[in-house]
């Protein structure tokens, strides 16, 4: 047992190397990455301007708190969604796909190896983000740190399953799957109120909003930061929040995971594996 | 001048230009979803911002915004922003884009040796992306308007629409440096995502020019499709002329319009030349 975890690391390192490896290739895309995370906060803080005029230093960054806690969690849900999109894409359009699949590595591995590098990489743009919005915004508020990074664990664990489900849903669909990516990217970015607060969705969205459970993530998590004023959180209770965001962080890994194995079976059937 | 085998007429030129535009056409029919999305996205993006206007400015949102820009109706300002950036944004990714396609897929060598000139694939490219640009600016502002329920239908159209069809020529003179761009460089994906954030940041999609610092200010009017932008929203929604008068906007960007165009395929053609020189057009 102890000898097959070990092997299974091993591998998992490889496959993170040779990500590392192929990501340090493109060192435009690095720093793009990096300068867009400013842009966007510069824009954020523009458009705040324009609509609150009336501003000390504390509503301001609350209105920031808002939107910030909400474009970092953002940022880590469209990582992880076009890495493991792309990324089984990309081993198809190479025609590696099949010849990973050839090796006794472990499956899970290989997809997770796909999204570790990059998500290093969301994760200290994301902090960077934080640190030059709070820069801008005056202090943001940082409440119940251990509690909004227990909700940032199991979002990023749902956040994974999704990633699980979306790359059984890329083995399926092929090209149509980048497509769907960015459908569902730009929807949930609306119906998840990841940049604004709930309260301004008109009723029908917000209808479906309490469908999402990720909807529950973000506005735990920014309710949680910032230290649950009057009208935080916004759907539920926290400790209702709470327990749906546990149950995403552990049911959606592993129903995503059941659904890649199923869809990679269905192709290893129909012989469409490697196929694009 | 007839054609021949070697030498163009117009009439052939015409015909580079047509096939072109059909081939574009055909290849862009047959992802549907794409099309979708292109109408799509423009909306969402505004859609964001409105929430977030709302969310912040409450009742007075309206009131807020007019102080800042001379017009209380962001929800057309943020529409008509979010569209003039799709089309900037279209037409670096159909440049930039296509070329890096067509070396993907090694099509580009191939291109290079057809008996024409590369102006003409070009401009095939440019009047292509122009009318799927111009197609899509219409119906995602009506659809934008309809569904936030706002006039489309204000202001002095004509010349927004002078504004807008003008704006193109220059867009394609920065769209060929950025071809130039992809072409040395190679990695297209990171500096369109790049270039299109620096663009919406400079034109402003939400917000006035104003608001920068001087220096960004200035660099921001160096960047044609902030003239046009400007100028669409000036006409349709009174929000004041950079130049007080819109016959001198108009002037600058048709300024604009004759300078880009010689700058980027100028820079366009030294960067080709220096690649066939060195490792070819071909390699990725």
């Amino acid at each position: 047992m102890i000898q097959k975890l070990k092997l299974s690391s091993l591998a998992l390192g490889s496959m993170v190397k040779k990500e590392l490896i192929i990501m340090t290739r493109y060192p435009v895309n690095f720093l793009v990455s990096f300068v867009t995370s400013f842009i966007m906060v510069s824009m954020y803080i523009f458009v705040t301007l324009m609509f609150a005029p009336q501003r000390s230093e504390g509503s301001l960054a609350g209105v920031g708190g808002v939107g910030m806690f909400g474009f970092f969690l953002s940022t880590f849900f469209s990582s992880t969604l076009w890495e493991m999109a792309s990324g089984i894409r990309w081993e198809q359009y190479q025609g590696t796909l099949e010849c990973l699949y050839l090796t006794p590595a472990s499956k899970f591995s290989s997809l997770v190896s796909k999204v570790i590098p990059n998500f290093i990489w969301t994760g200290f743009n994301s902090l960077a983000m934080l640190l030059f919005a709070q820069a801008l915004f005056g202090r943001l508020p940082f409440h119940n740190l251990g509690v909004a990074a227990y909700i940032f664990t199991m979002t990023i664990a749902g956040i994974f399953g999704f990633g699980f489900a979306f790359a059984a849903f890329t083995l399926l669909v092929k090209e149509s799957a980048i497509l769907t990516a960015n459908f569902l990217q730009f929807s949930l970015y609306i119906l998840c109120a990841m940049f604004f607060p709930f309260s301004a969705l008109p009723t029908f969205l917000l209808r479906i909003s309490r469908l999402i459970p990720l909807s529950y993530c973000i506005d735990a998590f920014r309710s949680t930061l910032m230290g649950y004023p009057p009208g935080f959180p916004e759907l539920l209770p926290i400790e209702q929040e709470l327990i749906i965001i546990t149950a995403f962080g552990t049911v959606m890994p592993l129903l995503g995971y059941l659904l890649y194995k199923a869809a990679e079976r269905k192709v290893r059937i129909e012989g469409s594996l490697g196929e694009f | 001048m007839r054609g021949t085998l070697t030498q163009f007429g117009w009439k052939t030129s015409l015909q580079v230009i047509l096939s072109v535009i059909l081939a574009r056409l055909r290849l862009r029919s047959r992802y549907k979803g794409w099309l979708l999305l292109g109408l799509i996205i423009p909306i969402v993006m505004s859609a964001i911002i409105i929430f977030l206007g709302r969310a912040l400015g409450g009742p007075r949102a309206a009131e807020n915004f007019f102080l800042n820009t001379g017009t209380s109706n962001y929800v057309a300002y943020i529409i008509l922003g979010s569209n003039v950036f799709m089309i900037v944004s279209r037409a670096l990714w159909d440049f930039g884009f296509w070329l890096r396609r067509e070396q993907e897929t090694g099509t580009l060598e191939s291109l290079y040796l057809a008996p024409t000139s590369m102006m003409l694939i070009l401009t095939g490219v440019a009047i292509y992306n122009a009318l799927h640009s111009i197609v899509n600016f219409f119906i995602t502002f009506a659809l934008g308007c309809f569904l936030f329920r706002v006039n489309p239908l204000q202001g002095n159209i004509p010349i927004a629409l002078l504004f807008l069809s003008l704006g193109l020529v220059p867009l394609y003179g920065v769209s060929l440096l950025y071809g130039a761009m992809v072409f040395k460089l190679k990695e297209a994906h990171a500096l369109i995502r790049m270039a299109q954030w620096v663009a919406s940041f400079l034109m402003g999609i939400c917000y006035p020019i104003s608001v920068f610092p001087p220096f960004l200010r200035a660099v921001a009017l160096l960047f044609p499709p902030t003239w046009m932008s400007n100028g669409v929203r000036a006409s349709l929604l009174g929000v004041g002329f950079f130049f007080g008068t819109w016959y001198r906007d108009l002037a600058v960007l048709s300024a604009f319009c004759v300078i880009m165009p010689l700058v980027g395929y100028s820079v366009f053609l030294a960067t080709e030349r220096r690649i066939k020189r060195n490792e070819g057009v071909g390699m990725f």
